[in-house]
């Protein structure tokens, strides 16, 4: 009878331990050494000894508030614009009509197309010398690239948002249809024979049941979008450049000191991620359960 | 109107979706394209000539992701279900943090924690084998797979389970005649992101696995950095060929199944 | 051991170095080599096996061609399966064989790295490297070590721990249908072109290696020639010249492509800028780098080359074993091919691999030059005589940082 009850009180655990185990150990450990990186720690080179000293010359740089600010910027702008075409599109898209099924499948395409191939296609599109500036060239707006609006490799991040919104609108689109068409027209139809508009319909009766998607899909882009450095090392500008590039190319300069730099300023990353993912899902779940 | 609003939507979704790509599947054909022709002045199967050569290796590469990223899909089913069970249908302290922890991979940036991966794997003699390289794909595939299963069990009635086991079915039986069936569509959805990510992999591919074991994007990357778009577009399109089947196949499990998606509130 | 043992071990020795000596002769040792006694061991032991070779790529015809000129020759010669692995980056390499240094793992996955400069040094100053080699295979012969530009990758020692593959130097690329058939070659006359032709230049921004060698371009007419940066870095010889630097680059700054509010990541970014019309010159470290896009169909056919009339550096590129490498024998074959003179043929083939030699023709045989010499040239590639004369040696690493730096602080952040 024992045993039985002993395995009634392992159960749980039992079934949460392949996962916890494989990030835990797997993925802790991983980070384990870019933290301890981040302290100094990095034998190879000869540093044994821990300090805050990458932290300090990391927090000095004047560049570093730049680029956090830039790195908040277009993560916020990215997210919450994808959220609300994301809503938009899935408010249009959740009805039956001709050819619906298929316009759904098309809205999906850009879901399994790795964010570089789906970069590469948009500088294509809207570099000056792309394909929408040699369109404009056909219909006589323009004539040389240097005419054409710059929305590469420039300071707003034009393209890199662009890249950011194609590949995440339909992802959060797609988990907001899918309630919007579990939900049924029933209570859309409660509320509009009690005298609710097309408006306060939306507001009370569908965004509280489409609340809980969003919000998990927009933490995941938000993110996404925050740590992600290869997007704006092939769109941005040079200067200033967002934190992840700058961690990354610290760590790709063949001066190793420069490391627990990159690390430093990955782990400064983390940290502020979570911080902003936590606060959001707090501020978040207070205004759904108003 | 209203439906004025609906096609004009729908139209411009159709454009803005298909806009980056149909560009690229000319550039896959093309020769020479320079500003400002509008089509390429001169085409050319070059580059589809070259992914079909033994030097490209993309023969290889491709079976290769292809069966690490069923080999991930497997262990996610054998680690992430029942976790993502426990999570949906009990209650138990720190099970708040635990699920903080579950997405801890989406949160933190590769570059603390690729390195690191690396030694642990060293150390743990996982390197350059096929299931090590799956391994180290699962790690972020765990926390999109947990996701997506938690919301199926939270919206998936034991009820039946409990019939079941009323009329005296052993547990296998429960599980391969009731919940296996039941949970199929949202774990077809679960899969396929976690068969996007592996096939996607390429850093964890190199450190892992590098050397023996060469993968799509192992061999696409080099080219999208390159000057050559028209090597570049081609292999990009044998890259998402199969995902984009992944994509039609459970697409009609991502339009209906709603407990599936709308659960994602499980956050 | 009694004398009975002895004897026997001793027949058995000559027994096998009877056969040994029946094995392919590609020549002797010149020096010595980490782990074996002679180019026979050497050759003996590679039969059979793999060599993990990684380099970049994104070169759908450098990918190719090692296949083809590289692989299957060391298939059938001395049967080594060449496994080439494409890597977005040589730092991915770089950083796998740092990874695996620090768990050390004795036996790791890498053999062959292509490589030069600062990876170079960061691999040699982590004693990282197997070694030293390059100056004992047999086919090092024909290799002139006396040559600073060989002796010295960027200023490191090569010291035997690198064997060089390839040859670089610096042109200018220009199309002619934009800029007329003759470029400005001296740095007044290109900022004179700049200021009335706003829009059509740009440089690739430091860390690119490309940028990084323009800007280098600069220090060396501003000083008069690249004495006073060849030696150890020196701070007062760098502030006498930086200042003079920064003012001609910010100068030109306002007129350059996008007003100079940023500049291109990389180089390759530059080639379809160039083709598309959006600037109207590019640089590279390849003479035959236009040529080749040519005939790929990248660039238009209206570009073509110069150098600057106060010279342009040139430089090697090499490929390097590192310490754990699991078959450093098979690696050391492989690079003894490539600097033998059938490779060598075919490596300067315009009409097949179209790169330059580190090496001189006239270590070869009469036919060799002969063949060679035959050989015609494109018309967007320089003489090589006219390459020769405008060749200037790279500064050493630490100038190298310290430019860099500089023009991130000066130029870059305004």
């Amino acid at each position: 009878m024992r045993w039985q009850l002993l395995i009634e009180r392992l159960r749980i655990p039992l079934m949460l331990f392949p996962s916890l185990a494989v990030l835990v150990v797997l993925f802790g450990g991983g980070m384990l050494f870019g933290v301890g990186q981040s302290f100094g720690y990095f034998p190879i080179i000869g540093l044994t000894d821990l300090t805050f000293q990458y932290y300090i010359d990391v927090l000095t740089d004047p560049n570093f508030f730049l680029s956090l600010w830039l790195t908040f910027r277009i993560a916020f702008i990215s997210t919450f614009l994808s959220c609300v075409f994301a809503i938009g599109f899935a408010m249009v898209l959740r009805h039956q009509f001709r050819g619906s099924q298929l316009f759904t499948f098309i809205f999906q395409i850009p879901i399994p197309i790795p964010h570089l191939v789906a970069a590469s296609g948009i500088v294509l599109l809207v570099t000056q010398s792309g394909v929408l500036s040699r369109i404009s060239v056909e219909l006589g707006l323009t004539q040389v690239p240097r005419d054409f609006p710059v929305m590469v490799f420039d300071r707003n991040g034009i393209a890199m948002i662009l890249t950011y919104l194609w590949k995440e609108v339909p992802f959060i689109g797609i988990v907001v249809l899918a309630v919007l068409q579990g939900v049924g027209p029933q209570y859309e139809e409660i509320a509009q024979t009690l005298g609710a508009n097309r408006w306060q319909r939306f507001r009370f009766v569908l965004l509280p049941l489409i609340l809980p998607g969003v919000l998990s899909t927009s933490i995941i882009v938000f993110a996404y979008v925050f740590a992600n450095y290869e997007i704006p090392l092939l769109l941005g500008v040079r200067h200033p450049t967002t934190l992840p590039v700058l961690a990354f190319e610290n760590y790709q300069d063949p001066d190793l000191s420069l490391r627990p730099q990159a690390m430093a300023v990955s782990v400064i990353l983390a940290v502020l991620a979570i911080g902003l993912l936590v606060t959001y899902k707090r501020l978040a779940r207070l205004a759904v359960n108003r | 109107m209203q439906r004025f609003i609906r096609w004009f939507t729908i139209i411009f979704i159709v454009v803005a979706v298909l806009a980056p790509v149909i560009p690229q599947i000319v550039w896959s054909f093309s020769f020479r394209w320079f500003f400002p022709d509008l089509l390429p002045t001169s085409w050319s199967l070059d580059s589809w000539e070259y992914v079909f050569t033994d030097s490209s290796r993309v023969g290889e590469s491709f079976l290769n992701s292809l069966y690490i990223a069923l080999l991930s899909c497997f262990m996610s089913i054998l680690v992430g279900l029942p976790a993502s069970r426990a999570i949906a249908l009990h209650e138990f302290p720190g099970k708040a943090v635990i699920e903080w922890v579950l997405m801890v991979p989406i949160i933190v940036p590769g570059l603390v924690s690729t390195l690191g991966i690396h030694q642990v794997f060293i150390r743990l003699g996982l390197t350059d084998s096929y299931i090590g390289v799956s391994l180290v794909h699962l790690i972020p595939c765990i926390p999109y797979f947990v996701l997506v299963m938690t919301s199926v069990f939270a919206n998936y009635g034991t009820l039946l389970e409990d019939s079941a086991r009323t009329l005296g079915a052993n547990p296998w039986q429960v599980f391969w005649n009731v919940t296996f069936p039941g949970i199929l569509p949202g774990m077809t959805v679960a899969l396929m992101f976690t068969f996007l990510i592996s096939w996607g992999q390429y850093v964890t591919t190199l450190l892992i696995g590098g050397g023996k074991i060469i993968t799509l994007p192992m061999v696409l990357f080099p080219f999208i950095s390159g000057v050559n778009y028209s090597n570049a577009s081609a292999i990009s399109l044998i890259f998402v060929a199969p995902a984009i089947l992944v994509l039609v196949l459970t697409s009609r499990q991502l339009g209906k199944e709603s407990s599936v998606m709308g659960g994602f509130g499980r956050l | 051991m009694n004398k009975k043992l002895f004897s026997v071990l001793l027949i058995a020795v000559l027994i096998v170095s009877a056969f040994s000596t029946g094995m392919a002769q590609d020549g002797e040792l010149l020096g010595e080599v980490p782990g074996y006694e002679s180019w026979a061991d050497v050759l003996a032991a590679v039969e059979g096996t793999t060599v993990n070779f990684f380099m970049w790529g994104g070169s759908d015809t450098i990918n190719s061609n090692v296949d083809a000129d590289i692989g299957d020759p060391v298939l059938e010669q001395y049967g080594i399966t060449l496994n080439r692995v494409p890597i977005a980056d040589t730092s991915d390499a770089i950083n796998k064989v740092l990874d695996e240094a620090a768990a050390n793992v004795e036996e790791g996955t890498i053999d062959l790295i292509w490589l030069n400069g600062e990876n170079f040094r960061t691999l040699k100053d982590a004693e990282l490297l197997y070694g030293p080699w390059s100056e004992s295979i047999p086919n090092a012969q024909y290799v002139d070590w006396e040559d600073p530009a060989l002796a010295f990758d960027f200023g490191t020692p090569v010291e035997g721990y690198e064997s060089p593959w390839g040859h670089a130097q610096f042109v200018m690329e220009f199309n002619t249908a934009l800029v007329g058939d003759e470029a400005p070659s001296t740095f007044e006359d290109l900022q004179a072109w700049i200021h009335e032709n706003p829009g059509l230049f740009t440089y690739p921004s430091v860390p690119d290696f490309t940028g990084s060698v323009f800007i280098r371009h600069v220090f060396y007419w501003v000083a008069g020639g690249p004495e006073p940066f060849l030696g150890e870095f020196d701070q007062a010889v760098f502030d006498e010249y930086a200042p003079a630097v920064w003012e001609y680059l910010n100068d030109i700054e306002a007129d350059l492509w996008r007003g100079g509010e940023t500049y291109p990541a990389t180089a390759s970014v530059m080639d379809n800028l160039i083709a598309n019309q959006e600037i109207a010159f590019h640089m590279a470290y390849g003479p035959n780098h236009a040529a080749t896009n040519i005939l790929e169909g990248i660039y238009p056919d209206t570009i073509r080359t110069f150098v600057f009339d106060t010279g342009t550096i040139s430089n090697n590129n090499f490929v390097a074993i590192p310490f754990n490498a699991p078959n450093a024998a098979g690696a050391m074959v492989v690079a003894n091919y490539m600097l033998s003179e059938e490779y060598q043929a075919e490596m300067t083939n315009p009409e097949s691999w179209g790169w330059l030699s580190p090496i001189s023709p006239v270590v070869y045989s009469e036919e060799f030059q002969a063949t060679v010499g035959a050989y015609e040239r494109p018309e967007s590639v320089l003489a090589p005589e006219v390459l020769n004369a405008a060749a200037l040696p790279e500064p050493s690493a630490a100038w190298v940082t310290a430019m860099e730096a500089g023009w991130t602080e000066n130029v870059l952040e305004n």
